[in-house]
C-alpha cells in the first residue's frame, strides 16, 4: 500500500498530514500558503516532504484536500457573473429574502445586495403547484426567447423555480435549452440538484452562490489536476465537503458551495479520528487560531450535522459539520466598551501587526499578550518558532487597562483570559445545553495554536473534568483529511403523512434514493467494499414548520424494507423530540418532510500505531523551570516538559507547561496528565 | 444610584452568563412552539427581570416592542401579588388596560426565581399568538372599536401555582381561542422556557453569591443608564418639533396628528407628545408601556445601536403623553393595531431630531406594519385555518445611504413566511412577490422600496382582514428627499380588473377567481434629488427598480448640469 495524503490549506499556512497505510508511518509538515493560487503551495510543500522523509509520491494512492478556494472568493466577492431565472413574480425574492434587516437597531447595517443584480434576473411563465403538478407549462418559444437575453458576458446562469423540489422538470427543461444555446460553455447551476429542499429562499440562495463559485472551482480544480496529476499520477484526488467526508473533483466543480466551510470541517472530522484512538466517544472540540475559535460537538464519535448557515452574510442550506465560531483568538483585542466594561473580541490584531509581543508595532493588549504577562508561554515563543516574544511590550500593553482597573497588570491578563473564555463558553452553551446535552458528560478537545492554552478553564466553567490534547493540535485538520470517507448526501423534500395509507409512497421514496446512492457508486468508481448508508428523515407535527432529524436505519446495505412502519417511525419521532424539546405529544399527527440518505465509501483504516506501553516509562524530564500564575495571586515554580520526549505512559503532575512545536499546554496545579497509548494528552481536572 | 463598586471583569462574565440564559430560553422557545408565528416568524421575546421589576437582560433577538409588554406585566404583577408571589408560581397576562400589555395576541408570562427562600427575580418571555379570539381570525383586524372585541383579556393570573397547572385555567383561555391545539403547543412552550429560566438563573445564583447577583442587577441598570446619558449629553441641546399624521382609525376618524416636542438638556431627554389626538374609536391606539418602548428604540438606533436594553433605558427616556390621548389610551380603547402607530412614533421621533442629528437620522420608512390575513375552510380537510402574516416595505434614505427595500421597519424584525410554506400549509397560491416599482422617494439617497404580494385562495371561498398605515399619508422625505409612495390593498377580479379596497378592510370575501393585492408603503428619499449621482440614477434605470417615466419626473437635470 502506498501513502494517503492530507492537505489542509488555511490562510497562512498549508498543512500536511502524510500516512503510510501499510507501515503506519506518519508524517506532518507546513508550508506558507500562497493566496493567489493555493495549488503552488500544495505542489511545493508536496516535493519538500517527499525529500524530507523519502515519500515516494509516484505511489501516492490519495490526496484528500480542504480548500478554502470557495469560502474566500465568496468573503472577497470574486466569483463569476451569474444570471438568474426563475418563476414570473419571483426575480425580487433573492432581494427581499426574509424581509428582516441584520440588526435590529443599526440603521446602517444591510443586507449583503445580491450577487445576481436584478437586470440579470429573468422571469419565465411557467408554474408548479405546492403538490408537484404543472400549474403553468413553459412554452419553448418564450423560453428561446428568454435566453436570448442573457448577457454573453455572463460565466453562470442559476435556474430556480418555485415547488422545483417536487418536480424538477421544469429547470431540467431550462438547463437543457441554456445548455444547448450556449453550446455548454456557461456554467448552470438548477436549485433541484443543488439542494433539492424546500423554503425557496434558502434554496435559491444556495443554488445563485453554487453558480457564482462555478468558475472559480472549476479553474482551481483543473489547475490542481493538472500539477496533482504530474507529481502523484496515481493518488485519486477527494475534495473535502462542508458536511465532512470527500467528494469527487468532479462533483466539486459541479457542487463548489459544498466546500464553503470545507476547513473547519476537517478539524471536526480529525477531532473525530482522534477521539477513536483516544476511545472517547462524546467530545466537545475547541479550534482556537489567531482570530476565532470554532465548537462542535461530537457524540457517539459523530459530528452533529446542521443544514443552515451563514456564509458571507448569505444563508446557506446544505448539510454542514455543526460549527459555531466565535470571535475569540490569540490575537483578539482587550477594550473597554462605552459603559466601562473590558471586552474581548472580536477584532483581532491577527498576524499583521500581531499581539504587542510579537513587537511588529502592535501595541494593543491581546489574548496571547495576557498568556505571555502570566508566564503560561515561553518568552522563546513557539518550539521550533524562530520568533521570541517580548514581555516587557505585553505588559506595556497591558499597563493602561491594568491602571484604569486598579489592578495589577497580572491580574488584569487573568481578568482578560477570564473574559475570553466567557465568549467562548457562552458559544459552546449554543451547541450543547441549548440542544439538550450536558458538558459535564463530554471531554474537551482543544486545538488549533491557542486551543489548548484555554482548555482548562473553559472546562471548568462547564463543568467538564477531561481534556484530551491530540498529539499535533496544529494540524488536525490535515489528518482528519486522511481519514475521510468519500460521503454524498440525498435528500427527497416530499411531505408524507404517517399513516398506514402513505407507506407505499414513503417505500418508494426511499427506493428512489437507494437507486440514486448504487448509481453514485458506481459514478465515483469508488469499488464494492466499505460502503455504508445511513437513512434519516426531517419529521414534524402537522401544523409545525420546523423539522426534527429523525435517524431510521444504517447499515451496509438498506433496502427499502429498512424503513420501518408506521408506528415504529411515529415512535422514533417521539423520542427525538423528547430527546430535543423534553416532551411529545402521542395523539397528534406526524408527518415526514424530507427523506436523507448519506452514502459513504469508506477507506481502509490503518492500524492504530499505538507503542505498547506495558512498562511503566521513567518518570520525564522537565526542561527548566519557570514562575507562572495559575489561579492564585502569585506565581508558582512550574516545570517545563517538551511534548516531543512524553511518550506513552508519561504522566506529568500538575503545576506544569507542556511546549511543542504547535501549542503550548498548560498543567493547572493539582490537575495530572497522562499521555495515553496512541500519544494524546489526557488531562483530568483535579480537586473538583 | 451608587458608584460602581463590581469589579468590571467578574460583571462583564456574569453579564455574560446572563444573556446566555436569556438566549437560550428564546431557542427553546422558538423550537417548541407550535405555531408559524414563532417557529418561523420569531415573534416573540425572553427576558430577566430583577425583583422591582426592572428588565435586566433580553434576548439579543428580543423585539424592542416587547420590552415594554415585560416592564408593564411586572408592575401589574407586584401591585397584585406584592408578597403572595410562591416558587412554583407562573403567572400569565395580556390585558393592556390592567396588565400593562400592549396588544391582546401577545401573551405574557413571569415565572419568579428563588434562592435562600428569597426572591431574586424573575425570568418573562412573550409571544404573540396567531389568534387570541374576539370577532376577527387572527384578533388583528382593523375596525374594531372595544377592546372587548379584539379577544380574550386576561389580567394577571397564576397559571401555575406553587407548581401546579390551573387546569380550569387552562382550559378558559382554550376554549376561547380559534385552533385551540395550536395555542396549547404555544403555551407549553412559553411554560417549558419559563421553567428552562429559572433552573439557569438558579445555576447562576448557586455559583455566584445572591447579593453580588443583586448588585450585579444595579450596576447593569447604572451602567447602562449612564451610558445612554453619555451619548445624549453629546447631542445639541434644543427644542424640537415635529408632526406626522396617521391615516384613519379604521372607523370613522381620519388624518390623526401626532405630535412631538422633544428636548435635549445636557444629558436629559424629555418627550412631549402634548398635542397629539384623543385616543380613536378604531384600534390604532397605543398604551402608554408601547409609547415608551418606541421612543427608547428611536433614540437607540440613532444615538447608540449596541447599547443593552434594559431598564438604564427606560430610566433615561421622560415622556408626557395625557391620558386619553392616542398614546396613553385609556380603557375601553381598542388597541390591536398599536404597531402601525408605534412605527409612526419612531418616524416622528426621527423627524424631531433631524434638526438635531442630520448627520444620523433617516427619512420616514414604511411606517406601517401592514397585516394581511387570510381565514377560511381548507376544501381539502374541511378544517378552519388561519394565515397571517405582516409585510415589510421601505426604510428611509440615509445620509450616506440609500433606503432598505423590502424589509420590517424599526420596531418589528419579523420574518416572512416562505412561498413554499404558504402554499403547502393553506390553499392559497401566491402569484407574485416583488418589490413595487418607484415607490421608494427621490433624493441624492432614496427611500426604500415596498413589497408587493398577490394571493388568491385555491377552489373555495376565503375572508381577508387587513389593516394598512401610511396608505393615504406618505412617507416623507428628509433635507430635500422626496415623499416616498403610500400602500394599498386591491382586490382583482375575475376579469382582471383591480378595484382598492378600505386601507383597513374587514371581512372581504374573496373567491377562487379572484385575488387580494398587497402593496406595502415605500419611504422617502434623503437630500435634494438633483444631488443624486448619475451612477445611481442610471442603476435605477437599469435594475429596473424605477421607470423611465419616474426618473424623468424626479431627476430631470437642470440646464447647467447636463
Amino acid at each position: 500500500m502506498g501513502w494517503t495524503l492530507g492537505v489542509d490549506v488555511g490562510g497562512t499556512f498549508t498543512d500536511f498530514y502524510a500516512l503510510n497505510e501499510s507501515t503506519a508511518e506518519v508524517h506532518v509538515g507546513k508550508w506558507p500558503s500562497t493566496p493567489s493560487n493555493p495549488a503552488r503551495a500544495i505542489l511545493q510543500g508536496l516535493d519538500k516532504l517527499s525529500r524530507q522523509h523519502n515519500i515516494q509520491l509516484e505511489k501516492a494512492v490519495q490526496l484528500a484536500h480542504g480548500t478554502t478556494v470557495g469560502t474566500n472568493a465568496l468573503i472577497q466577492r470574486k466569483g463569476g457573473k451569474v444570471a438568474l431565472i426563475t418563476t414570473r413574480g419571483f426575480r425580487d425574492l433573492l432581494e427581499i429574502g426574509r424581509q428582516i434587516r441584520p440588526h435590529m437597531y443599526d440603521l446602517n447595517q444591510d443586507n449583503p445586495p445580491p450577487l445576481v443584480p436584478r437586470e440579470h434576473r429573468l422571469e419565465l411563465d411557467e408554474r408548479v403547484s405546492a403538490g408537484g403538478e404543472v400549474l403553468t407549462a413553459i412554452e419553448q418559444e418564450q423560453l428561446d426567447e428568454l435566453i436570448g437575453f442573457i448577457s454573453p458576458d455572463l460565466d453562470a446562469c442559476a435556474v430556480c423555480l418555485l415547488f422545483s423540489f417536487l418536480n424538477p422538470d421544469h429547470e431540467q427543461q431550462v438547463a437543457q435549452a441554456i445548455r444547448k444555446k450556449t453550446n455548454g460553455k456557461m456554467h448552470i447551476s438548477i436549485s433541484s440538484e443543488v439542494q433539492p429542499e424546500f423554503r425557496e429562499y434558502e434554496r435559491f440562495s444556495t443554488t445563485v452562490l453554487n453558480a457564482y463559485l462555478q468558475p472559480v472551482m472549476t479553474e482551481y480544480i483543473e489547475h490542481l489536476q493538472h500539477g496533482v496529476g504530474a507529481a502523484l499520477p496515481r493518488a485519486k484526488l477527494g475534495i473535502n465537503q462542508s458536511a465532512g467526508g470527500l467528494m469527487s473533483a468532479q462533483r466539486a466543480r459541479s457542487f463548489p458551495i459544498r466546500t464553503a466551510l470545507s476547513g473547519p470541517a476537517a478539524g471536526v472530522v480529525g477531532a473525530v479520528y482522534v477521539a477513536n484512538t483516544a476511545s472517547r466517544p462524546n467530545i466537545i472540540t475547541l479550534d482556537m487560531g489567531g482570530t476565532s475559535a470554532d465548537v462542535a460537538l461530537i457524540r457517539d464519535y459523530r459530528a452533529d450535522v446542521a443544514y443552515e448557515r451563514e456564509v458571507a452574510g448569505f444563508p446557506i442550506r446544505l448539510p454542514m459539520v455543526d460549527i459555531e465560531t466565535v470571535g475569540a483568538g490569540g490575537g483578539s483585542i482587550a477594550w473597554f466598551d462605552r459603559d466601562g466594561l473590558l471586552k474581548v473580541g472580536p477584532v483581532s490584531a491577527g498576524a499583521d501587526p500581531g499581539p504587542a509581543c510579537y513587537g511588529r508595532g502592535g501595541l494593543q493588549p491581546t489574548v496571547t499578550d495576557a498568556n505571555l504577562v502570566l508566564n503560561r508561554l515561553s518568552t522563546a515563543g513557539l518550539l521550533g518558532g524562530d520568533m521570541a516574544l517580548q514581555t516587557n511590550l505585553a505588559r506595556a500593553a497591558f499597563e493602561p487597562i491594568a491602571r484604569k482597573l486598579s489592578c495589577s497588570i497580572e491580574k488584569t491578563a487573568e481578568g482578560v483570559l477570564g473574559i475570553v473564555v466567557s465568549n467562548m463558553v457562552r458559544t459552546i452553551r449554543t451547541i450543547s445545553v441549548e440542544r439538550g446535552y450536558d458538558p459535564k458528560n463530554f471531554s474537551l478537545m482543544p486545538f488549533g495554536g491557542a486551543g489548548p492554552l484555554h482548555a482548562r478553564d473553559v472546562a471548568v466553567a462547564l463543568n467538564m473534568t477531561e481534556i484530551i490534547v491530540p498529539t499535533t493540535p496544529g494540524i488536525v485538520c490535515a489528518q482528519g483529511l486522511i481519514v475521510s470517507d468519500m460521503q454524498e448526501d440525498f435528500v427527497i423534500s416530499q411531505r408524507t403523512l404517517l399513516d398506514e395509507g402513505q407507506t407505499a409512497d414513503a417505500l418508494q421514496i426511499v427506493a428512489q434514493l437507494l437507486q440514486q446512492a448504487r448509481a453514485w457508486f458506481a459514478q465515483e468508481h469508488v469499488g464494492t467494499t466499505n460502503h455504508s448508508l445511513e437513512l434519516r428523515v426531517d419529521a414534524r407535527y402537522v401544523g409545525q414548520n420546523f423539522e426534527l432529524e429523525v435517524p431510521i436505519a444504517q447499515g451496509t446495505a438498506l433496502s427499502p424494507a429498512s424503513l420501518p412502519g408506521v408506528d415504529r417511525l411515529r415512535e422514533l419521532f417521539f423520542a427525538a423530540h423528547e430527546s430535543t424539546y423534553g416532551y411529545f405529544n402521542p395523539e397528534d399527527a406526524v408527518e415526514i418532510v424530507n427523506f436523507r440518505l448519506t452514502a459513504r465509501a469508506g477507506r481502509v483504516r490503518p492500524a492504530a500505531a499505538g507503542t505498547s506501553a506495558g512498562v511503566k516509562p521513567a518518570k520525564p524530564v522537565r526542561e527548566a523551570l519557570r514562575e507562572v500564575y495559575f489561579e492564585d495571586d502569585r506565581p508558582v515554580q512550574t516545570s517545563i516538559y517538551d511534548r516531543q520526549k512524553l511518550i506513552p505512559g508519561h504522566v506529568v503532575e500538575g503545576p506544569a507547561i507542556i511546549d511543542q512545536l504547535d501549542t503550548t499546554t498548560p498543567i493547572f496545579p493539582a490537575d495530572r496528565a497522562e499521555v495515553d497509548a496512541l500519544g494524546n494528552l489526557i488531562i483530568q481536572i483535579g480537586g473538583r | 444610584m451608587d458608584k460602581p463598586v463590581l469589579d468590571p471583569i467578574k460583571l462583564e462574565i456574569l453579564w455574560n452568563g446572563l444573556r446566555s440564559i436569556t438566549d437560550e430560553t428564546f431557542a427553546a422557545l422558538t423550537r417548541s412552539a407550535y405555531s408559524t408565528n414563532i417557529k418561523e416568524r420569531r415573534d416573540h421575546s425572553t427576558a430577566i427581570m430583577d425583583r422591582s421589576g426592572r428588565l435586566v437582560v433580553q434576548a439579543s433577538q428580543a423585539l424592542p416592542i416587547h420590552i415594554a409588554s415585560m416592564s408593564g406585566l411586572m408592575a401589574c404583577l407586584l401591585r397584585k401579588f406584592g408578597d403572595a408571589i410562591n416558587e412554583g408560581d407562573i403567572f400569565v397576562a395580556n390585558d393592556p388596560h390592567t396588565a400593562g400589555g400592549t396588544h391582546l395576541p401577545d401573551v405574557n408570562m413571569a415565572c419568579p426565581v428563588f434562592a435562600d427562600r428569597q426572591l431574586v427575580g424573575f425570568v418573562c418571555n412573550i409571544a404573540h399568538h396567531a389568534d387570541i379570539g374576539g370577532i376577527a381570525p387572527g384578533s388583528m383586524a382593523g375596525g374594531m372599536s372595544e377592546i372587548f372585541q379584539e379577544g380574550l383579556r386576561i389580567p394577571v393570573i397564576r397559571l401555575f401555582r406553587k407548581g401546579e397547572l390551573q387546569q380550569d385555567i387552562m382550559d378558559l383561555l382554550l376554549l376561547n381561542v380559534r385552533i385551540p391545539e395550536e395555542r396549547r403547543g404555544d403555551y407549553f412552550a412559553q411554560i417549558a422556557a419559563c421553567r428552562l429560566g429559572s433552573q439557569r438563573l438558579r445555576e447562576v445564583l448557586d455559583e455566584y453569591t445572591v447579593g453580588f447577583v443583586l448588585s450585579a442587577f444595579d450596576q447593569i441598570i447604572w451602567r447602562t443608564e449612564q451610558r445612554l446619558r453619555q451619548v445624549i449629553a453629546e447631542a445639541p441641546d434644543g427644542v424640537y418639533r415635529f408632526e406626522d399624521v396617521m391615516d384613519s382609525d379604521g372607523i370613522d376618524t381620519f388624518d390623526i396628528p401626532i405630535r412631538l416636542t422633544l428636548s435635549i438638556k445636557q444629558d436629559t431627554v424629555h418627550f412631549d407628545f402634548s398635542g397629539t389626538a384623543q385616543q380613536t374609536p378604531g384600534n390604532i391606539n397605543v398604551t402608554m408601556n408601547a409609547t415608551q418602548a418606541s421612543a427608547c428604540y428611536a433614540l437607540k438606533a440613532l444615538l447608540d445601536p449596541d447599547v443593552p436594553n434594559n431598564e438604564g433605558i427606560l430610566r433615561v427616556v421622560e415622556i408626557n403623553a395625557p391620558k386619553g390621548t392616542l398614546l396613553n389610551a385609556s380603557f375601553p380603547a381598542p388597541v390591536a393595531a398599536r404597531a402601525h402607530t408605534c412605527q409612526r412614533i419612531v418616524d416622528v421621533v426621527f423627524g424631531a431630531l433631524a434638526q438635531a442629528l442630520p448627520e444620523r437620522v433617516v427619512a420616514a420608512a414604511n411606517g406601517a406594519n401592514t397585516t394581511a390575513v387570510f381565514a377560511g375552510i381548507d376544501p381539502r380537510s374541511g378544517r378552519h385555518y388561519l394565515y397571517l402574516e405582516t409585510l415589510g416595505g421601505g426604510i428611509g434614505g440615509r445620509p450616506a445611504k440609500d433606503g432598505k427595500d423590502g424589509v420590517q421597519a424599526h420596531i418589528t424584525n419579523t420574518s416572512n413566511l416562505p412561498v413554499e410554506a404558504i402554499e403547502m400549509e393553506y390553499p392559497l397560491l401566491v402569484e407574485e412577490y416583488s418589490l413595487v416599482t418607484d415607490s421608494g422617494g427621490a433624493g441624492e439617497f432614496r427611500g426604500g422600496m415596498g413589497l408587493r404580494r398577490v394571493v388568491r385562495p385555491v377552489d373555495h371561498r376565503c375572508t381577508f382582514n387587513g389593516v394598512g398605515e401610511r396608505f393615504k399619508h406618505q412617507p416623507w422625505g428628509l433635507q430635500g428627499g422626496q415623499a416616498g409612495a403610500s400602500g394599498r390593498f386591491l382586490i382583482r377580479e375575475s376579469n382582471g380588473e383591480t378595484r382598492r379596497l378600505d386601507d383597513k378592510p374587514a371581512e372581504v370575501i374573496v373567491s377562487a377567481e379572484q385575488a387580494i393585492i398587497v402593496e406595502t408603503p415605500g419611504a422617502g428619499g434623503y437630500g435634494a434629488p438633483r444631488n443624486r449621482s448619475r451612477e445611481k440614477i442610471m442603476l435605477d434605470r437599469i435594475s429596473g427598480k424605477f421607470s423611465d417615466a419616474y426618473i424623468e419626473e424626479h431627476y430631470r437635470r437642470q440646464p447647467h448640469h447636463e
